[in-house]
Parts: C-alpha cells; structure tokens; sequence
C-alpha cells in the first residue's frame, strides 16, 4: 500500500488555479521526486501534503491519515523541510536537534544524526555561524528527528555551490534503505537523476509526466551527440551520407555529429575505413535536463494553444 | 530508523492538548536565546530601574509636594517607571521576537511538528513578564531599602500591576499580529511607547494635566494603570472605572491577536 496517496489534488488562490488535479503515489521507503519549474505547483502540492495549505479538491492520504485533519499523529508521521525556512541565529546544532527531538513521542538519537550528518563538530556552532551545506544538513536532521515515515525536503539544495550540494546528495543516498520514504523537491534534473526511483514531472499545476528518471531521459526524441578530434582531414560529406547522421559540422578543430543511437559506432568505422582516427570522443546520452526541457516547453505550447482557443 | 507503530500513533494522537516536555524545552530554549541576546533585556531594565532607584534614595522627592497635589515627586514617578519597563517589552521586545520568528519561518516550521507554535508565544509571554515583575520587585524593593515608602496597599498594587501587564502585552501582541515586517513592527511599536508614555504622565504629571486631558488619559491602558499604581501606593483602592478599563483592553487586544495573528 502506498504511503503517500495524492488523486485529484486542487489549490486555487483567488481566480488563480495554482494545482489542477495533480495525482500520483508513493511507495513506503522510496525516494520520489516532484519536478518542475519555478512557478509550477510544486511547493504548493507539498504544502498541502504537508497539511500547511487546505486543499481546494481531491483527496490526500499520508500514512493513511488525512493531512486536513491536522491531527498529531499526522505531524508525528511526517517532517518536513520548509523552502526558506532558518532558525534563530544563536541557537546550537545540538540545542535545536534537542529543542525538535522534545516535541515527538519517540525521537531519533540526537547523536547519532549529528554524527550521520556530519554534524559532530558544528554541534555547539551558532545556526548563523554554519555554512549553507551544514544549514541544510541540520535542515534534514530536523526533518527526521521525529522518526517521520515520510520526510518531505523542499528544494533542499537551491542556492548552494557545487560542493555543498553533492555533501547533501550523499546525505540523502545514505538515507536510502533505512526505510524512511522522501519526497523530494527540485528543479534540478542532475539531483533527480541521482536520487530518486520515480519523479513525476508537475508545470502549470498538472503532472505532465511521471516515470523513473531513466524511463524519462529516454522518453523523449533526442539525437544522441558526439563530437571528436579527426586525426587528420577528411570530407564532412562522408559523414553526412550515413544513414545514422543526422548533421555533422566542423567547429574549428572539432567535428559535431547529431543522429541516432548508433551514431558513434557508424562515424568511428566509417572514418576507420579511410584511414582517420577519433580522438578526445565525447558522447552525450540525451539526458533528464533535455527531457525536462522539452516537456515543459511542450506544455507550454500546449497551455499558449488553450489559451487562443 | 524504524517507524512507530499504530498503538504508539494512538498514544501520541492521544496525548493531552499541551505537551509539558515540550513547553519546558521552548522555555528553556527561550530563555537560553534572550540571555544571550542581553541588549533588549539590560535596556528596558537599566534606565528604570537606575532612576527609581535613585529617586527613592534624595530625601526631597519623597516629601510631599503642592505643585503635585499633595503627594511625592517619588510616588507620581515610580508608578511610572515601573510601567516603563512593561510598556518598551510590551511595544518593542515582544512584537520584535515574533515578527522576527514569523519572518524566518520558525513558526510555520513548527506547525509540521506535532506541537503548536502557540506554546512558543506562551514561553515568550511568560519570558517577559518574568522579566517585567523581577524589574517591578527591583524598583518597589530597593527604594524601599534605602528610605522610600513601600506600596501601602499591596493587593491593589498587584492587581492593578496585573491588569495592566495584560492590557500591554495584549497590546503588544496585537502589534505582533498587525505587522509582518520586523522592522515596521518595531517602527510602530516605538510610536505607540511614546503615546502611551505621554498619557502615563512621563512629560506632563497626571496631577498637572487638564481636565479634559486627564479624562482622556483615563481611557487609555497606561493612565488607567498608572493611577491604579499610585492609588494603591498611597494606600487607597485602584478606582474601579481604572480597573474596568485595563480589563476591557486585557479582553479586546487578547481577542484580536488571536484573531489576527498568522503563523506565516
């Protein structure tokens, strides 16, 4: 049975309808992602998850309960890590884990999250003091201090560097078979792509797709792409004959191929043939960046076609 | 990390509607966070509590004086100064926390756990009134060492000092829930202190003012608690239109701040 049941979920603000049927299902102890650009719903269908928005329509279980009813023992099932959302400036590691850990019925170690999260030595550093990667971090100690069957995180990783951001990735693989079931938030295509077992994809309040992020990535019809370094001159025309190439052009020394799934080994033989070698080969998979754009911006055209009609 | 299960679910959704563990911990928390923030504290306490103290220990401000009706420069000022202090943590430290809380996200976060943010006002609430009375008990007891008189009706003196701590705290609180920018809170807040200053008589004695002026500043919650002070200081009964009047603001502001107050 899953543990989070969404069908049919609608928010209106106003005139505005902000989440317009959105559905789909989580099973206990996955990670699944909710994707989509700014602006598309996604927050909000979290915060109605979450019991911070009363929803308009449709129906929602987390754990079997209902997040309308507010009741304890939803709260007690579920933490979550707010977008945007700090602590007071002079609080400690150690006192806000303490502070949180009082408020639940059994909670999780202190100490043991400190240490899982990397958090040893910062536990007697002042929140101001913390860098945005550790801010984060205390972030989803937080979220699951309480022992929470579903942790919700919410753009967990918006707005820190590279590095900061792949120490909370980490943190989050770590998570993973401990049976805690997250429920993630991004615009970031390469997170999903690491992290999650299914995401759906949410743009202007509806879900316009749902899959594994490799299901997705090869969703879509994107030429697969290459590019090399000749051993030597040839004519470009060559390649442009195969029926596996799609374009090929020169960018100064580089030769860019753009065709099927099969473009490399047809361009590597072909070349071979005439005697001219490959070297520095890069091959680019069509990847969930390339899926997500091309969805969202379909939807777009979707939703500006509506609009004339 | 393993879940509860459904008996210990029923136990938690079953708990009483505070959770003590909890509201200990927010206090404890509370008061760790301001003790380390002592700035708000030492400058509502100082100015105070400094002058009644020295005010109670010149023997001329004790004795009586014409141009005051009849009574001390002491007892027209420590009624005063003891409001003071309730009116700058009332006006400004408590709607600067909670405005500041709200503006982090501290009180929508604590909606996703299973307790209120509400029990994170009552520990600020009870913070400042802590802080209110020990400045209050500073101010009656030193002077009262060094030679002023002591309140001579001590219940009227702690229901009138009651009464009005509700009434600006509710005020306070009200702030709190009007404004959702710190800085304009405290803005406001600041306005409100010296309106309230000026009709508790800090510039102008309430003996001295106007009748019409004196009517006006009955009304409102510091003048009726300032005249309740004094009255029981000189050993009388606060009046009861005063009473009436700090417990109608008590009940006016208390249910609009929990009317208007948003967590986020």
């Amino acid at each position: 049975m899953p543990v989070i049941e969404v069908s049919d979920l609608r928010k209106v603000y106003g005139e505005r309808t902000v989440v317009d049927g959105v559905s789909f299902a989580v099973e206990q102890g996955e990670i699944f992602g909710i994707l989509g650009p700014n602006g598309a719903g996604k927050t909000t269908t979290v915060e109605c998850i979450g019991g911070l928005r009363r929803r308009d329509g449709g129906t929602i279980r987390v754990a079997g309960m209902d997040p309308a009813a507010e009741g304890v023992a939803f709260r007690t099932a579920l933490g979550i890590q707010l977008q945007e959302s700090r602590l007071p400036d002079k609080m400690s590691v150690r006192e806000a884990l303490d502070l949180y850990a009082s408020f639940y019925p059994r909670p999780h170690d202190p100490n043991d999250l400190l240490e899982r999260l990397g958090l040893v030595e910062q536990r007697s550093t002042y929140f101001s003091k913390l860098s945005g990667g550790q801010k984060q971090r205390l972030s989803v100690a937080l979220a699951l201090v309480g022992n929470p069957r579903v942790a919700i995180l919410d753009e967990l990783t918006t707005g820190l560097d590279p590095v900061a951001r792949r120490e909370v990735w980490d943190l989050l693989e770590d998570l993973r078979g401990t049976g805690v079931t997250l429920l993630l938030v991004s615009h970031f295509m390469e997170e999903a792509e690491r992290l999650c077992d299914r995401v759906v994809v949410i743009d202007h309040g509806r879900v316009i797709a749902a899959d594994t992020p490799e299901g997705l990535a090869g969703s879509v019809q994107a030429d697969q792409r290459m590019s090399f370094t000749p051993s030597g001159p040839f004519d470009l025309a060559v390649l442009q004959a195969l029926p596996d190439v799609h374009s090929a052009t020169a960018v100064g020394e580089r030769i860019m191929v753009t065709g099927t799934d099969n473009v490399a080994s047809a361009v590597i033989i072909e070349l071979h043939e005439r005697g001219v070698s490959v070297g520095r080969l890069r091959v680019d998979q069509p990847s969930l960046d390339d899926a997500f754009v091309a969805l969202t911006s379909d939807d777009a055209r979707a939703a500006g076609e509506e609009v004339l009609r | 990390m393993s879940e509860l299960t459904p008996e210990e679910y029923a136990v938690a959704e079953a708990q009483p509607r505070i959770n003590w563990v909890a509201a200990r911990a927010m206090l404890r928390s509370e008061a760790r966070l301001l003790a380390r923030n002592p700035a708000v504290v030492i400058w509502t306490a100082i100015l105070p509590v400094a002058a009644s103290i020295v005010l109670g220990a010149i023997p001329g401000v004790r004795a009586p004086s014409k141009d005051l009706g009849g009574i001390s420069f002491f007892e027209v000022y420590q009624p005063i100064l003891i409001f003071f202090a309730i009116t700058l943590l009332a006006m400004q430290a408590l709607p600067d926390v909670l405005t500041r809380y709200r503006e982090i996200g501290v009180l929508k976060r604590l909606r996703t756990t299973p307790v209120s943010p509400a029990l994170l006002l009552l520990a600020q609430l009870t913070l400042m009134l802590t802080v209110s009375i020990t400045c209050m008990l500073l101010m009656v007891i030193v002077p009262a060492l060094v030679g002023a008189p002591w309140p001579h009706n001590l219940g009227g003196f702690v229901i009138a000092y009651l009464l009005g701590a509700w009434a600006m705290f509710g005020l306070g609180m009200v702030i709190a829930s009007l404004f959702h920018n710190a800085k304009v809170a405290s803005g406001f807040g600041s306005f409100l202190f010296f309106v309230l200053q000026f009709f508790a008589g800090l510039w102008w004695q309430r003996p001295n003012m106007p009748d019409w002026l004196r009517h006006i500043s009955d009304f409102t919650p510091s003048g009726a608690a300032v005249q309740s002070l004094t009255d029981s200081s000189l050993g009388d009964w606060p009046s009861a239109l005063h009473l009436v009047v700090l417990a109608v603001w008590g009940v006016v502001t208390s249910r609009l701040a929990v009317r208007l107050f948003s967590w986020e």
